[in-house]
């Protein structure tokens, strides 16, 4: 059966959606006069699906046919799912149409393997050679590497793409023994090794890249995780480590059961707000967690490593430095540096806080401000958590994925 | 006193020199004539054009880039009723431009907030702008929005399409940014006829809901964080949300 672009679009989008690496922010604005396409630096959503998530890139398998058999994977060889896929013209066509009329902001390029790893790895480079060199095309691009693929391959997908990525998919090399067989955390992570390598040789910035775990298929605790994250971090090989709350796509015995479990999608919430703290807010993986430990299901991560470190509180809005103000639980950075500014001009009280927008729902357990502070609840953990607790429903049940995933206020 | 003007930025600035030199002492200001006129004086303040420069050039002198923008931001938030803030921003700046900062002031706080929801519509407006090719190649696109954000579009979308030629349609305002080979500007729009797509536009559209439909993951639907997102009303002109 012959099936028509659109078909082909809707399997090859489907099987690229649980992909959760959308964001296109913090590439330079490289525009050239005359030329199609620049990416802008900020990131730019384009729409939002009915689950809720960012669109602003094609994200697209350039086939869903594969010779391996991981577990978890939709596309996995065992499956009996309708195979397809694209020519990379077709593709790269569809990529300007698209980006001409402002769908979106680039390209998110994944594959199944067909055939072997050097095989896929060319086709997906050709489309990227005709983006850039036939088309000129400027905008964002990011493609996944290929583990197993040749240097050389690799090689000019780093010099063609924004971004290159390649997923771990798996928080431990034993979870990946089990559920993905042909794969091992050292071949997932030398394309990215290499990719790093060949970009600092060109240049004094590296690319930036990012990688995704899937959480809740495997046995590993949130310390393991997040520790995991923090290394990858601190060896500056990933710009961003993405969570995926594992969705059941397949029977396996290994993993668990479709029926019974739904994608845990509060747990992936937390991880990513403790994930923020490691990035931005200058915590450190042992801080938040110990070791075995889960994140807390009831309190945001800094709201409960506040819980647990109260010595360390109420903190003096009006003296304490940035560094500090940002471990206040519901004290983002924005929020921190509106205090900087305005405590120039006079000493704030609670009622000056309000007036800047920033939230004393939970601030106010845990700061003196000028004459204020608050006095009914005595510093004990338990107070402060049942005052918490009754202030409403959103401390207990989060909008998922509400907006301190992309702002990281907390 | 009550100051009558015609609303344009010219105006605004002509008000301003009034002010100055007149000493006015000022209680609001409007763009239209009040239906009822109790007590008050009121003075209507007539664009003028040398006044205006003149202004325009002390504020140049004056303020620091950001700050002209700000002052150029806030003009463009037409919905709102920002003259007050704004001469008091003008105000405070020619006596002391620290003071700018001190976002404990009222006035300068508005303005502040008011820029920052213009900038956001803006970037918001980056991502939900559709445009649809016509026969011609031209790129068009239509839009409605609280704000007077057609100046950052055309700009945006000048790096963008390279050589495309491309119209943004402001449809409240009657406003078009136009751009080809020849014009880049921004036009008033006296008459306006409805254009003939190419080809191949339904057949984009209709590849683009299908991509659309087939990126959502069925076990997280979540419309209400959806909408929240992209509220209805900026779903008019994004085909994605057109059954
Ligand atoms: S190699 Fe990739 S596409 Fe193939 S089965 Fe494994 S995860 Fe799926």
């Amino acid at each position: 059966m012959k099936l028509t672009t659109e078909d082909k679009l809707s399997l090859l989008a489907g099987s690229a959606k649980y992909d959760v690496s959308c964001s296109s922010s913090g590439s330079e604005n490289n525009y050239k006069t005359g030329e199609l396409g620049c990416a802008h630096n900020s990131g730019i959503c384009h729409s939002f699906t009915s689950d809720g998530r960012c669109v602003s890139l094609l994200k697209v398998l350039l086939t869903n046919v594969c010779i391996y058999d991981c577990a978890y994977c939709i596309n996995r060889v065992s499956n009996d799912t309708p195979r397809t896929a694209f020519t990379p013209r077709e593709l790269a066509d569809l990529t300007i149409n698209f980006y001409k009329r402002n769908y979106i902001e680039g390209l998110f390029l994944s594959s199944g393997i067909i055939k072997n790893e050097d095989h896929t790895m060319s086709l997906l480079l050709q489309t990227l050679r005709i983006l850039r060199h036939e088309y000129r095309f400027n905008g964002y691009i990011h493609v996944k590497l290929i583990p197993g693929a040749s240097k050389e391959l690799i090689e000019e997908a780093t010099l063609l793409a924004h971004r290159v990525s390649s997923n771990i998919e798996l928080p431990s090399s034993k979870s990946l023994a089990l559920l993905a067989p042909d794969k091992t955390k050292e071949k997932l992570l030398s394309p990215l090794k290499h990719a790093r390598g060949i970009s600092l040789q060109r240049s004094a910035k590296p690319i930036s890249m990012s990688t995704q775990m899937i959480i809740g298929a495997t046995s590993e605790s949130d310390f393991e995780i997040l520790k995991l994250s923090s290394a990858l971090y601190d060896k500056a090989l990933l710009k961003r480590v993405y969570y995926s709350a594992y969705i059941a796509v397949n029977n396996h015995k290994y993993l668990p059961v479709p029926e019974l479990s739904k994608p845990p999608l509060l747990r992936e919430h937390r991880l990513y707000q403790a994930d923020w703290l490691l990035r931005f807010y200058g915590f450190s993986y042992d801080e938040i967690l110990s070791e075995n430990q889960n994140l807390d299901i009831q309190f945001d991560p800094k709201t409960f490593w506040a819980l647990s470190n109260l010595h360390l509180f109420p903190i003096d809005v009006n003296h304490a430095p940035q560094e500090i103000l940002v471990r206040i639980p519901g004290i983002g950075i924005r929020g921190a540096l509106k205090i900087l500014q305005a405590r120039r001009f006079k000493k704030l009280c609670f009622e000056d806080l309000a007036q800047l927008k920033i939230s004393l729902k939970k601030a106010r357990y845990f700061i003196i401000a000028g004459k204020d502070f608050h006095r009914s609840s005595s510093l004990y953990t338990e107070k402060i958590k049942l005052a918490l607790i009754h202030q409403g429903s959103n401390i207990i049940q989060p909008t998922l994925f509400d907006t301190s995933i992309y702002t990281g206020e907390l | 006193m009550i100051l009558l003007y015609d609303g344009s930025f010219e105006g605004f600035l002509s008000l301003v020199y009034e002010v100055y030199y007149e000493k006015l002492h000022v209680s609001s200001i409007v763009k239209k004539m009040p239906e009822t006129l109790l007590f008050e004086r009121f003075h209507e303040i007539f664009t003028d054009e040398a006044k205006a420069r003149k202004v325009l050039e002390a504020i140049t002198k004056h303020f620091t880039k950001e700050q002209q923008r700000t002052i150029f931001h806030t003009v463009l938030c037409d919905t709102r009723e920002y003259e007050m803030a704004l001469l008091e921003y003008i105000r405070i700046g020619f006596k002391n431009k620290k003071e700018l900062r001190n976002i404990n002031n009222t006035n300068l706080f508005y303005i502040q907030n008011l820029e920052k929801e213009l900038l956001s519509l803006v970037h918001k407006m980056y991502g939900f702008t559709r445009f649809e090719e016509l026969e011609d190649g031209t790129l068009y696109v239509k839009i409605e929005t609280k704000f007077n954000i057609v100046p950052f579009l055309g700009e945006h979308f000048c790096k963008r399409l390279g050589n495309i030629p491309f119209i943004i349609h402001d449809v409240k305002r009657s406003l078009a940014f136009v751009k080809n080979d020849t014009l880049r500007e921004i036009r008033s729009i006296a008459s306006f006829v409805a254009p003939t797509f190419s080809n191949e536009e339904e057949n984009f559209k209709v590849l683009w809901k299908s991509f659309f439909k087939a990126a959502a993951v069925e076990s997280r639907y979540n419309p209400k964080l959806q909408q929240s997102w992209v509220p209805l009303l900026y779903r008019t002109y994004m085909s994605e949300f057109q059954v």
